[in-house]
């Protein structure tokens, strides 16, 4: 296949609406919500309506179909806006996805079309207070009682945890079996047992809820089962070789608006009785974030296009969105000290993005561990 | 029924402008569908909405106008029909261009913009009424149909009156008269299955363009503190009365 | 001859109309050729006044205004006069009606021009496109319709004699019927003839607060102007505002209170001579094009404003 680095008709269609999207909905509120540290659901309602929430599912389950490609032109968008509020339907696809990886058609049926018919969201659940990193140490326990299993334990660090209609919950039916005893089993909102407590007090990100889930004696039905027993732990990570990619491309999102607040501010503020575009230091960040960027980008769309060939992309993955976060991380760190003293103060918006951006380089596996995936393919060789 | 919007594609109005030589350079903006055309749009698809029929989007422009007739036909629009013409061309060369292809379509009604955000012309709507033969109703703020009449509310350049038209009639749109939707998700992957028609224009223009350049007029730029407001405010009076000699 | 038509109030000739005088002289004295006027109203119109301007004056009294019949009688008076070149007051009506009139005489139509002159039997003139932010030389030959940008040209003087007067017998033409006429509440000066704009933005917070803005611009004999958030928002008409879809302003003096100062708004006012703003917020992207700006309260120093005003009038 000839290397094609063009955008298609549709795709440029979906950029405009992302971009215009993000312009007038998300931008004028990103702050108000950061703020509040509140879900604007208004923005979800309205990504409902123009079609972007959920829009992974299947058409063949009322959704859009949309691929990582697809997903990555639209986060990079809304991103820029809001890297909080793109967390929301981020993280709904991050729980979309091993129901699509494993869930049976009847599965799908059931938990993925009504995703599509109202502004609705999923969540994943891996993560526990006393294990991130290390997935396969799983304390959350899942006993199989009949027709059903009891699930206990608590989950931690969980977006959406609080608002969504069901979360793919991680547990294991056998601790000393590892990753080979993980069950992943779909939790439905308002199951006896099962609470959602939002964790307060982030440093960014703050629209997106954020969850400590406790489950007491959950029955699950073992129809809500995804896969087989022992095959939760190869969901998990194959969910996550895919959502990482989402990230990369929030990662260029926040980034891009690093350049542009720079870009504006440097033309603006004089020093020296002229702006400070005109001092190479200055200048020199400049064309550092852009390197950063096209490069991110660049390697986000790789990613993405090795997920919707069906190749293997796990490496891929975690060099975009290591990559990615760590460049806008430093793009957003730049952009304050271009702004000096105005970057420290929140009238401006470069402090919104550092902390926000802050989350990318921890979340869906921190940046060491997509060393360790990263390094584990140099090695394999 | 059927309802034609006639739509251009223009540069963002928040995208930088750049002069090449003696011409605006688009080269790097974000086109986009001209909003007052937008406004033309989405009355098109409400009227269908509520009086079934056919909404048609006839845009005029060069090649990659067809991403704007894409972008309403995302709205909602059934088909398309693009007119080819790359430069810059007066309105009423532009009318003559899609005379054709409007009284082959034979619609119901015409909507278009008010004013164009690139050529600055608010002609297009009266010079199509006159090539078609028929009533034109400008800077629309409400619109609907009465049998084979429509009862529409426009402004004047002093006030605004409701009147009532014979269709078939041209409408120019304007903010006001509607909310216009977003291009959703499905609609864009609908839109992919739509036709757009490609007519070669005949234009022949009676304006001819020289020459443009970006004159943005220096300006004193001499801010206040307004920390004591009285202060502030007889120390631009006296700069208003002695310096700039306004008031 | 070079048909010249005028806008008026039923009373007086409206100042554009004097500017149109001036840039059809121009026009006829480069072609050798005569001033024609033609004088359409829906009732009464000031014909004594009309007369003192032309060679000829054709009138028409056409009842209620629309497009179709202003066009059919100045495409009657074209006819008449044997005009090759139309020029007009560039109002919203007169671009509409005369879209229709450049259709049907093939002319080339150069639309709210900011100077205009004859060269080697074409006309050339400059305008500004892309909202503003362009200016261009464009040129036709003729047949010409062209509309004259109020403000930027010098007013023409009688001169001195009296038109003969021709009454047009103008065909009725399929057109609207007028149902009910809304009228704007009439408060002073014209929006878009004003030589003072007072516009205010959403910093000024309410509807009531615009009372102030009234009173300053009554003040300074200007017109209230609204940005789109104000519209949006209720507080003013539509009428009032001044934007990329509202009205392009080009008074001596603009003030903008609690306007940010929106890519959209600017492309509505961005020609004025001076621009002041007021606006709380020193970042506030108006500032980059005001003149004179004060960083501060408008709710404090809009009252200030006045008081200063009201001072140095006494």
């Amino acid at each position: 296949m000839p290397i094609d680095f063009s955008l298609t008709e549709e795709q440029r269609q979906l950029q405009a609406l992302a971009r215009r999207f993000a312009k007038e909905v998300i931008l004028p509120v990103a702050r108000e919500y950061d703020e509040k540290e509140e879900v604007p659901w208004p923005v979800i309602e309205k990504l409902h309506e123009v079609g972007l929430l959920n829009a992974i599912i299947p058409e063949e389950y009322g959704g859009m179909g949309l691929k990582m490609l697809d997903e990555v032109i639209v986060g990079e968008e809304l991103a820029y806006a809001c890297m909080g509020i793109y967390t929301i339907p981020m993280a709904s696809d991050l729980g979309i996805t091993p129901v699509l990886l494993a869930g049976t058609h009847e599965q799908k049926e059931r938990f993925l079309r009504p995703l599509t018919k109202k502004p609705a969201l999923a969540a994943f659940a891996l993560s526990e207070p006393g294990n991130g990193s290390d997935a396969a140490a799983l304390k959350t326990r899942a006993i199989r009682q009949g027709d059903h299993y009891v699930l206990s334990g608590t989950k931690m660090w969980i977006s959406n945890g609080g608002e969504a209609e069901w979360v793919v919950v991680f547990a294991t039916l056998n601790p000393e079996l590892r990753h080979k005893g993980v069950v992943a089993l779909v939790v439905e909102r308002g199951t006896p047992g099962f609470k959602a407590v939002k964790i307060h007090g982030k440093m960014g990100q703050r629209a997106s809820g954020t969850y400590e889930l406790v489950f007491e004696d959950v029955k699950v039905p073992v129809e809500n089962r995804l896969g087989e027993e022992g095959e939760g732990f190869k969901i998990a990570m194959q969910t996550l070789n895919k959502t990482r990619i989402p990230v990369a491309a929030g990662s260029v999102g926040v980034a891009r608006r690093a350049l542009d607040e720079a870009r504006k501010y440097a033309k603006e503020r004089e020093a020296f009785g002229q702006p400070i575009a005109n001092f190479q230091a200055i200048q020199f960040k400049l064309a550092d974030m852009l390197i950063g960027i096209e490069t991110a980008r660049m390697y986000t769309y790789y990613a993405a296009w090795l997920a919707d060939q069906g190749l293997p992309h796990a490496h891929a993955s975690a060099i975009a969105k290591a990559y990615a976060s760590e460049m806008a991380f430093e793009a957003a760190n730049q952009a304050i000290q271009i702004h000096g003293g105005y970057g420290y103060v929140r009238e401006f918006p470069v402090e919104k993005l550092l902390r926000d951006v802050k989350l990318n380089q921890i979340y869906e596996g921190t940046n060491e561990i997509q060393r360790l995936i990263i390094a584990r393919h140099v090695l394999a060789e | 029924m059927k309802f034609v919007a006639v739509i251009r594609q223009v540069p963002d109005g928040e995208s930088r402008l750049r002069v090449q030589g003696d011409r605006v350079d688009l080269s790097g903006a974000t086109m986009i569908l001209d909003q007052m055309d937008e406004y033309a749009v989405e009355e098109a698809l409400r009227l269908k909405e509520k009086h079934g029929g056919e909404a048609v989007v006839v845009g005029f422009g060069p090649e990659r106008t067809e991403e704007a007739i894409r972008t309403a036909l995302a709205m909602g629009m059934d088909r398309g029909v693009h007119v080819v013409y790359e430069g810059f061309a007066d309105p009423v060369a532009v009318a003559e261009a899609l005379v054709e292809v409007l009284k082959e379509e034979a619609p119901t009604l015409v909507l278009t913009g008010g004013q164009q955000a690139d050529w600055d012309s608010q002609a297009l709507g009266g010079a199509l009424a006159e090539a078609l033969g028929v009533p034109v109703v400008a800077w629309t703020t409400a619109l609907e149909l009465e049998g084979d009449t429509a009862k529409a509310k426009h402004d004047l350049d002093e006030g605004a009156e409701w009147v009532r038209v014979r269709l078939p009639a041209v409408f120019t749109t304007q903010q006001g008269l509607n909310e216009p939707r977003y291009p959703t998700l499905p609609g864009i992957m609908k839109a992919k299955k739509k036709e757009i028609r490609k007519v070669v224009a005949a234009v022949s223009p009676k304006v001819e363009l020289l020459a443009q350049e970006i004159q943005e007029k220096a300006r004193l730029g001499k801010i206040l503190d307004g920390k004591d407001p009285v202060a502030a405010a007889e120390e631009l009076v006296r700069l208003l009365h002695e310096e700039a000699k306004v008031i | 001859m070079v048909l010249v038509v005028l806008d008026h109030d039923g009373n007086r000739l409206r100042k554009g109309s004097l500017e149109a005088l001036t840039r059809a002289r121009r026009l006829a004295e480069a072609f050798g050729e005569k001033v024609a006027g033609v004088l359409l109203a829906e009732e009464k119109a000031p014909v004594e006044e009309a007369r003192k301007y032309v060679e000829v004056l054709y009138t028409a009294t056409l009842g209620p205004y629309t497009a179709e019949r202003w066009a059919a009688g100045v495409l009657k008076a074209a006819e008449a006069s044997g005009a090759k070149a139309v020029v007009a007051p560039s109002s919203r009506q007169s671009r509409t009606y005369l879209g229709r009139v450049a259709y049907a005489l093939k002319a080339g139509l150069l639309e709210d021009t900011l100077d205009s002159w004859a060269e080697g039997g074409q006309v050339y003139a400059t305008r500004y496109a892309y909202l503003n932010r362009v200016t261009e030389k464009v040129r036709a030959p003729l047949p010409v319709v062209l509309t004259v940008k109020p403000n930027t040209t010098p007013l023409a003087e009688p001169l001195g004699g009296e038109a003969e007067v021709v009454a047009l017998s103008v065909p009725e033409v399929p057109t609207v019927e007028v149902l009910e006429r809304l009228q704007e509440e009439k408060k002073g000066v014209s929006l878009t003839e004003a030589d003072v704009v007072v516009t205010g933005g959403r910093g000024m917070g309410s509807a009531e607060a615009f009372k102030r803005v009234e009173e300053l611009a009554a003040l300074l004999g200007g017109a209230v102007g609204a940005t789109r958030a104000v519209v949006d928002a209720g507080w003013r008409p539509y009428a009032e505002q001044v934007g990329q879809t509202g009205k392009t302003v080009q008074p001596s003096l603009y003030i903008a209170l609690g306007v940010s100062g929106a890519v959209q708004h600017l492309a509505g006012m961005n020609k004025s001579k001076y621009i002041v703003a007021v606006n709380k917020d020193p970042e506030a992207p108006i500032f980059k094009h005001a003149d004179y700006g004060i960083v501060g309260d408008v709710h404090q120093v809009l009252p200030a404003l006045i008081e200063a005003v009201k001072k140095l009038k006494d």
